[in-house]
C-alpha cells in the first residue's frame, strides 16, 4: 500500500492523542492521588504534600485540554458523540476539577481559619475528579453502555482507577518527600498497589467479554504469543514493586523514584492494551479514526504545528521539573 | 425545558465566567513584568514588594481562568456538536493553536514565575515573567481570531456542508479579527489597571501609604489614564467595522428601526421589538448619523432591512450602552486621579471612595461590550454559515437545567471567595506595609552584589 495522508494523517492523530492522554493520566495522576491522599494527611504534612505538587499541576492539567482538544480538533464527529453519551460523568469531572484547581491557591491565600475548609475542599475535587475519570473510562470500555451494568463496571472502574492515582501521588511523596511522610506514602502505595492491581484485571478481562470483535484480537492465535508480554510484564511489574515497599526507603534514599517510574510503565503498558483492543475505533465498534476525523487539509495545518511545538513543550515541561527538583520545600512566592 | 436556550445560557454562564480571569491575567503578566524590570533597573525592592502581592492575584486569577478553561473546552462536545461537525474543519487548527503555543507555555513557566524566584536566576525569573505574559497574549490572539471568524467568517468555502479552509491567513486575519484584538487587549489592560487602582486605593483608604502601595496606585491610575483615550478611539473604529460588515447588530445597537439619514443618537430608551419602536426615548437629533457616517444625512442601516434575521434589540443596545457608560467613568475618575497625582501628589479620600467599586469596572464593561458582539451575532452561531439553534447537541433539557443550576451556584460562591480573597490580600499588604522581611528579594540582593554585578 503506498503512503497517502488522508490515510496516514488520522492514524497520526489517534497516536498523538493517545500520547497526550497518557501524559495527562501520568502527571495529572500523581497531583489527583495527592489530593486523594490528603484525607488520610496531617495538617504540616498536607503543606508538604501541595508543595511537592504546587509547581506543576498547571501545567499537568494542560495535557488533558490537548487531549480533549485533539479529539476535539481532529475527531470532531467522536468528541459529540463520546461528550454527549457522558454528559454527567463529564460535568461531575468538570465541576471536580474546578473545585480543586482553585482550592491549591485558596487554600494559601484566605485567612488561616479557612484553610481547612479549602483542604476539604481540596480532597473532595480531587476524588471527584479521579471517580469521574475511572466511571467514564468503564463506561467507555463497555462500548458507552450506560445501562445499568456498565454503571456498575463504571462505578468499579471508578474505585480502581481513584486508587492508581492514589498509588501514583505515593509514588510521587517517596520521590519528593523524606522522614515520616516519606515512610507513610510507602505504606499508602503498598495499599493503593492492590487496587489498582485488581483494576487493570477487571478492565482487562471485561474489555474482550464486552466485544466480540475484540476477544478476536486478543485471544486467536499466534497474536496471543506476540501480545502474551504485555500482561506478563503488567504482572512482573507489580509484583517487583509490591515487594519494593517493604524495602523503601532507602537509608541513603536511593531508588526513590523507581516506583514512580515503575507505575508510569504499568500504566503504559495497560494503555497500550487498550489503544490494542480498540483501534481502528476512536467510538468504540461505531466510528473508526477515519470516519470521525477532520478535513485533512485541517490537520495538515495543526499537524505543522505539532511537529515544531511539541519537541519544544517537552523540553521545557523538562526544564521546569528539574527548577524545581529534589526534596519538596515551602512553597513560596518571595 | 427546552434545551436550545438552557444550552445557551449555560455558555454564555460559563464562558462570562471564564472570560473575568483571562480579561485580568492577560495585562497582569505586563504589569508584573513592569514591576519586576522597574525592580532590574532600580534595585529598589518596593518594585519587588509590588511584585510579591500581585503574582498572588496572578496565580489565584490564572487557576480560576485554567479551570474555568477545562470547561469550555469540553462544552463545544457536550453541548454543541453541530458546531464543530460544520466548521471544526476551521475552529480545530485555531484552537490546536491556542493550547501548543500558548497553554503549555504559560502552565510550564508559571511554576518558575510563582516560586522559582530564589530557584533561578534573576534573569531565568524575568524571562519567565516575559513568558507567562507573552503566553496569556498569544492565547487571547487564536481565541479573538475563531471568536472573530465566527462574526466575519473569511477563506473558507462548504463542501457538502461543512466549511474547508482555503487561506489560513484570511481565516485568521479575517476583518473583524484585528479590530476585535485590539479592543479585547486594551479591555484587558484597563481591567486590569482599575483593579490595581481600587485594590491600592482601599490600602489607602485603611491608613497604608507605603512605597509598594504608591508605586503600584501609579502605576494603575497613570495606564488606566493612558490607555483609555486610546480604548475609545478603538472601539470607535471597531463600531465602524462592524458597521461595514455586521450592520444588523449595529442597527440593534442603536434600536434604530429604519433604514435612513438623520438618525438620532438614542441615548435612553426601552426598545420594543413587537412594536418595532423605542419607548421613553431619549436622543441627540441627527448623533447616530454624524457617529457613524460623520454626516448628519449619513445612511444608517435599520432593522427593517434584515426581517427575522436579527438580534435581539434590547440586550444588545443596553449591554452597548452599559460599556460606553462605564468607559466614560472610567475616563474621568481615571483623569481626575491622575491629575491629582501627578500635581497634587496625593490623592483625595472621595477620589479613593470611588475608586475601591471601580476595582471591578473593568470585568462590568468587558461582559457589557462582549454581550453586545456576541448577542449581536444572533441568530447566527458562524454569521451566514450555522444557526444557534443548529448546533445544539441532543442533550435532554432536564440534564441541562440541572448541570447549569449547579454551575451557577458553585459560580456564584467562587466569585464571593475570590473578591473576598483579594480584599483580605489588600488588607494583609496595607497592615504589613513596608515592614514585612523580603527574604528572597534580599538574598538576591546579596548574591548579586557577591557576585560583582
Amino acid at each position: 500500500m503506498s503512503f497517502d495522508w488522508p490515510t496516514a494523517l488520522p492514524l497520526i492523530f489517534a497516536g498523538l492523542m493517545g500520547l497526550a492522554i497518557l501524559i495527562y493520566v501520568i502527571l495529572d495522576g500523581f497531583d489527583l492521588g495527592i489530593g486523594i491522599l490528603f484525607a488520610a494527611a496531617e495538617n504540616a504534612e498536607q503543606d508538604t504534600m501541595i508543595a511537592s505538587i504546587g509547581p506543576f499541576w498547571d501545567a499537568n492539567e494542560t495535557w488533558l485540554v490537548l487531549a480533549v482538544g485533539l479529539l476535539l480538533v481532529a475527531f470532531p464527529m467522536a468528541h459529540g458523540t463520546i461528550l454527549s453519551a457522558l454528559y454527567l460523568p463529564v460535568f461531575v469531572l468538570l465541576v471536580g476539577l474546578i473545585l480543586r484547581g482553585v482550592a491549591f491557591d485558596f487554600r494559601a491565600k484566605v485567612p488561616a481559619g479557612k484553610k481547612q475548609r479549602w483542604n476539604r475542599i481540596f480532597f473532595i475535587g480531587s476524588a471527584t475528579a479521579s471517580l469521574a475519570q475511572g466511571y467514564m473510562l468503564g463506561v467507555y470500555v463497555l462500548g458507552l453502555d450506560v445501562g445499568l451494568g456498565g454503571m456498575a463496571f463504571g462505578a468499579l472502574v471508578a474505585l480502581c482507577l481513584s486508587a492508581a492515582y492514589a498509588a501514583m501521588g505515593s509514588a510521587w511523596l517517596i520521590y519528593k518527600t523524606e522522614g515520616d511522610l516519606q515512610e507513610k506514602a510507602v505504606r499508602w502505595l503498598r495499599v493503593t498497589l492492590v487496587l489498582t492491581a485488581l483494576g487493570m484485571v477487571a478492565v482487562s478481562l471485561a474489555t474482550p467479554f464486552a466485544s466480540p470483535r475484540i476477544f478476536d484480537k486478543w485471544f486467536l492465535w499466534p497474536q496471543m504469543l506476540y501480545l502474551s508480554p504485555l500482561p506478563i510484564l503488567s504482572a512482573l511489574l507489580f509484583l517487583w514493586l509490591w515487594r519494593q515497599t517493604f524495602h523503601l526507603p532507602r537509608p541513603d534514599d536511593s531508588h526513590a523514584l523507581t516506583p514512580f517510574l515503575t507505575l508510569a510503565a504499568i500504566f503504559a503498558l495497560g494503555f497500550a492494551g487498550l489503544a490494542w483492543s480498540f483501534y481502528p475505533f476512536v467510538v468504540p465498534d461505531r466510528l473508526t479514526i477515519w470516519q470521525a476525523a477532520s478535513a485533512p487539509e485541517s490537520l495538515a495545518f495543526i499537524l505543522v504545528g505539532t511537529v515544531v511545538v511539541l519537541p519544544i513543550i517537552i523540553f521545557y515541561s523538562f526544564y521546569a521539573y528539574r527548577v524545581f527538583g529534589g526534596k519538596a520545600t515551602d512553597l513560596r512566592y518571595d | 425545558m427546552d434545551p436550545l436556550i438552557l444550552s445557551r445560557i449555560q455558555f454564555g454562564a460559563n464562558i462570562s465566567f471564564h472570560i473575568l480571569f483571562p480579561a485580568i491575567t492577560i495585562a497582569l503578566g505586563w504589569v508584573l513584568l513592569f514591576f519586576k524590570l522597574r525592580y532590574n533597573a532600580t534595585g529598589d525592592s518596593a518594585w519587588m514588594r509590588a511584585y510579591f502581592t500581585w503574582v498572588k492575584v496572578f496565580a489565584l486569577s490564572f487557576a480560576m481562568g485554567v479551570v474555568t478553561g477545562v470547561t469550555m473546552s469540553f462544552q463545544f462536545g457536550t453541548n454543541w456538536p453541530g458546531y464543530m461537525q460544520k466548521v471544526g474543519n476551521i475552529a480545530g487548527p485555531l484552537l490546536a493553536y491556542e493550547i501548543l503555543t500558548a497553554f503549555f507555555l504559560e502552565a510550564a513557566f508559571l511554576g518558575i514565575m510563582l516560586f522559582g524566584f530564589r530557584r533561578v536566576s534573576n534573569r531565568i525569573h524575568t524571562l519567565a515573567t516575559v513568558l507567562v505574559a507573552g503566553g496569556t497574549t498569544v492565547s487571547a490572539f487564536w481565541i479573538i481570531a475563531l471568536n472573530s471568524w465566527m462574526q466575519t467568517p473569511a477563506g473558507f468555502e462548504m463542501r457538502d456542508g461543512v466549511a474547508h479552509a482555503l487561506d489560513w491567513w484570511a481565516v485568521i486575519f479575517n476583518p473583524s479579527m484585528p479590530y476585535r484584538l485590539v479592543h479585547m487587549l486594551l479591555a484587558s489592560g484597563l481591567t486590569v489597571s482599575f483593579l490595581v487602582a481600587g485594590l491600592s486605593a482601599l490600602r489607602y483608604l485603611v491608613g497604608d501609604r507605603s512605597e509598594s502601595m504608591w508605586k503600584a496606585l501609579r502605576t494603575g491610575v497613570f495606564t488606566a489614564a493612558i490607555l483609555i483615550p486610546i480604548q475609545i478611539f478603538a472601539g470607535d473604529q471597531h463600531g465602524l467595522n462592524t458597521l461595514e460588515h455586521q450592520p444588523q447588530k449595529i442597527a440593534a445597537m442603536e434600536a434604530n428601526w429604519n433604514t435612513g439619514p438623520n438618525v438620532p443618537l438614542v441615548l435612553f430608551a426601552l426598545p420594543d421589538e413587537a412594536a418595532k419602536e423605542n419607548r421613553f426615548e431619549l436622543a441627540i437629533p441627527d448623533g447616530a448619523s454624524v457617529v457613524l457616517r460623520h454626516s448628519t444625512s449619513g445612511v444608517v442601516p435599520g432593522l427593517n432591512d434584515y426581517p427575522g434575521n436579527h438580534p435581539p434589540v434590547f440586550p444588545v443596545f443596553w449591554g452597548f450602552r452599559i460599556m460606553v457608560g462605564t468607559g466614560i467613568l472610567m475616563l474621568i475618575v481615571s483623569w481626575s486621579a491622575a491629575f491629582f497625582l501627578k500635581r497634587r501628589n496625593s490623592l483625595p479620600k472621595p477620589l479613593a471612595l470611588i475608586m475601591v467599586p471601580m476595582t471591578i469596572s473593568g470585568w462590568v464593561a468587558t461582559l457589557a461590550g462582549w454581550y453586545t458582539t456576541e448577542i449581536g451575532r444572533q441568530p447566527w452561531l458562524v454569521t451566514g454559515v450555522l444557526k444557534t439553534a443548529d448546533a445544539v447537541g441532543p442533550v435532554a433539557g432536564s440534564h441541562v437545567a440541572l448541570t447549569l443550576a449547579v454551575y451557577l451556584i458553585l459560580y456564584v460562591l467562587l466569585l464571593i471567595a475570590y473578591l473576598g480573597v483579594l480584599v483580605h490580600l489588600a488588607l494583609k499588604a496595607a497592615k504589613d506595609g513596608d515592614a514585612s522581611p523580603l527574604p528572597g528579594a534580599m538574598d538576591a540582593a546579596l548574591s548579586q552584589q557577591a557576585a560583582g554585578e
